[in-house]
């Protein structure tokens, strides 16, 4: 009888905790479901994008923020990072492909939800294009050697930014 | 300092959460008929923005971090907002009836505000501190404010004025958005 | 069955959440610069609003008065969460230019305002089909909006990845304007005045 009453007078309390449990057990279900496939999804775009970036890649290590790419005889193909900067109206994520550690070998944008037809001309080769060949060290805003594009400088900017950040602190931590 | 002032300006003027962001439309088109109301709401926006920031952060970074379960941050955060929107309209109704009367109604729209759900998912989408998420939450309430109060200035005079019947309301206030919004576009690169 | 065919029909033209209830309108302008968006956009909205409406209709003997509205906005939320797990996990690419959007469902006012307004008070049939009416309702409108701004905006129009038809002139100098946010709320606004000279949708 007294508990009857206790729970008519704690009802709503009850309810809405019964509510958010079930709510929280359906979710944590569907997240163990999803997770190894959001890691495999993950992971797959980035192999590709490193293997579109260095075709005789065989496997690659970590050394701090930069892999190190090598390719089947076990030697150093190249080396590759991941730079990002606020954008025009999101963050732009780029990885970036070294020949050796001083030379940009290629420049991909990896992700980023700029205005299509506007900011997302960063992803055109007349824009990536550039940074291939260049000395990292000459890759900065305003440089002499890097475009911008018109009416999309904002995006193109962060493009920029986003490099010349990740070179400045991978390669002052090498050098320290 | 200066990171925190970008942070103000880019959220209140360069990604203006109405103009830019499309967040918290509906007090936006709903609320901003008259001058008063328009910055009654923007108050009580703001203030409930600061609050679900100042709430949400310890719980994303000292709860739903460590415990693996970030996936989990859109049931919390809307339930956080709801349950701070309560407490406040209580407290409010309780010490201020004048202050109640005049921002109650207000109080009780702003749960399903997206700008203000918005907020803290910015703030933990762009890895922002403690500070920097209040610095943010204040500055996307004083953008909100400030276009919800221009907005509420132009519709007023735009009562008096001649329009054909298709334009009057609602599509006219989209036009006046759609001004606002390119004149707003004029921030970017500011930062 | 006339009464949910009623029901059903209402949602795409008389009251269409868009036009004529002005509901949930953040996703309408955020999300309809492609019309990849905008359907990827409305399939979630879709999924949500039916989940919910059903889910709202068979509880609602014992859904306690005080706590009806946080109630629904758990049961809304946690299908959000289900939908963004399941984009996240096999269409990344959607996931993310959707962005914060998708989690953003959560507060659409639509989607609430139907489990209050209609499944709390309706049953399980009848919910079915104001959530299937309303989400369709929803899903014209915003596809109707990207076409328009993907179209004048870029000189073509892509859906997913095929490219459906190329303008001849825009296709050069492509009014860029629409796709800005600004664009979004003229193309609306034009929209909206052109439906009620037809007198699609009544005046204020």
């Amino acid at each position: 009888m007294v508990l009857l009453k206790l729970i008519k007078r704690f009802y709503a309390i009850i309810f809405l905790t019964l509510v958010v449990a079930i709510s929280a057990t359906l979710l944590g279900l569907t997240h163990s479901l999803t997770a190894d496939q959001i890691l495999r999804q993950e992971h797959a775009r980035f192999m590709a994008y490193l293997e579109r970036m260095f075709p005789d890649m065989d496997y690659f290590e970590h050394e701090e923020e930069l892999y190190v790419i090598y390719n089947v005889d076990d030697e150093i193909e190249g080396y590759a990072f991941i730079g990002s900067a606020p954008g025009y109206s999101s963050t732009i994520r780029v990885m970036v492909g070294l020949e050796d550690k001083a030379t940009v070998k290629q420049v991909m944008i990896i992700a980023h939800t700029e205005t299509p037809g506007i900011g997302d001309r960063i992803e055109d080769e007349d824009f990536t294009g550039q940074f291939a060949g260049l000395p990292v060290d000459r890759i900065y805003l305003n440089s002499d050697d890097v475009d911008s594009i018109t009416g999309a400088t904002q995006s193109a900017n962060a493009v920029i930014r986003a490099i010349s950040e990740a070179v400045e602190e991978i390669f002052k931590e090498q050098s320290d | 300092m200066t990171d925190l002032l970008a942070i103000f300006i880019g959220m209140a003027l360069i990604n203006n959460f109405v103009l830019v962001k499309f967040l918290g439309l509906c007090p936006f088109f709903g609320v901003s008929k008259k001058l008063t109301n328009a910055f009654s709401m923007s108050m009580a926006v703001t203030f409930v923005m600061l609050m679900a920031s100042a709430v949400t952060w310890p719980i994303t970074h000292y709860i739903l971090i460590p415990l693996d379960a970030e996936y989990l941050r859109t049931v919390v955060y809307i339930l956080v907002i709801a349950t701070l929107v309560q407490i406040i309209e209580l407290f409010i109704m309780r010490t201020n009836y004048s202050l109640y009367s005049a921002f109650g109604i207000y109080l009780a729209l702003i749960t399903t505000n997206c700008a203000v759900m918005g907020v803290t998912l910015v703030n933990t989408d762009e890895g922002f501190t403690f500070v920097e998420s209040m610095v943010s939450a204040l500055g996307a309430g004083t953008g909100f404010g400030l276009v919800l109060v221009l907005m509420s200035g132009i519709r007023e005079r735009l009562e008096i004025s001649q329009l054909p019947d298709s334009m009057k309301g609602l599509p006219v206030a989209f036009l006046v958005a759609a001004l606002m919004g390119l004149a707003f576009s004029g921030f970017a690169g500011m930062v | 069955m006339i009464k949910w065919i009623k029901e059903f029909s209402k949602g795409l033209v008389v009251s269409n959440p868009i036009f004529v209830l002005a509901l949930g309108l953040c996703p309408a302008l955020a999300v309809t610069n492609t019309l990849d968006n905008a359907i990827g956009m409305s399939g979630a909205v879709m999924f949500v609003l039916l989940c919910s409406n059903m889910l709202v209709a068979v509880i609602r003997p014992w859904v306690s008065g005080i706590v009806r509205i946080p109630t629904f906005i758990v049961i809304i939320a946690t299908f959000v969460t289900i939908v963004s797990l399941v984009f996240q996990a096999y269409i990344p690419a959607l996931y993310e230019s959707l962005g914060i959007y998708l989690p953003l469902i959560v507060v659409n006012c639509m989607i609430l305002g139907r489990a209050e307004a209609f499944a709390s008070r309706n049953k399980l049939s009848l919910s079915i089909a104001d959530a299937l009416g309303m989400s369709l309702g929803f899903m014209a409108a915003i596809v109707l909006i990207a076409v328009i701004r993907e179209t004048l905006g870029t000189g073509a129009l892509t859906f997913f990845g095929i490219t459906l038809f190329t303008l001849p002139v825009l296709d050069e100098q492509p009014v860029s304007l629409f796709l800005l946010p600004a664009g979004a709320f003229l193309a609306i606004g034009l929209l909206l005045a052109v439906f009620r000279k037809w007198g699609l949708i009544k005046n204020d």
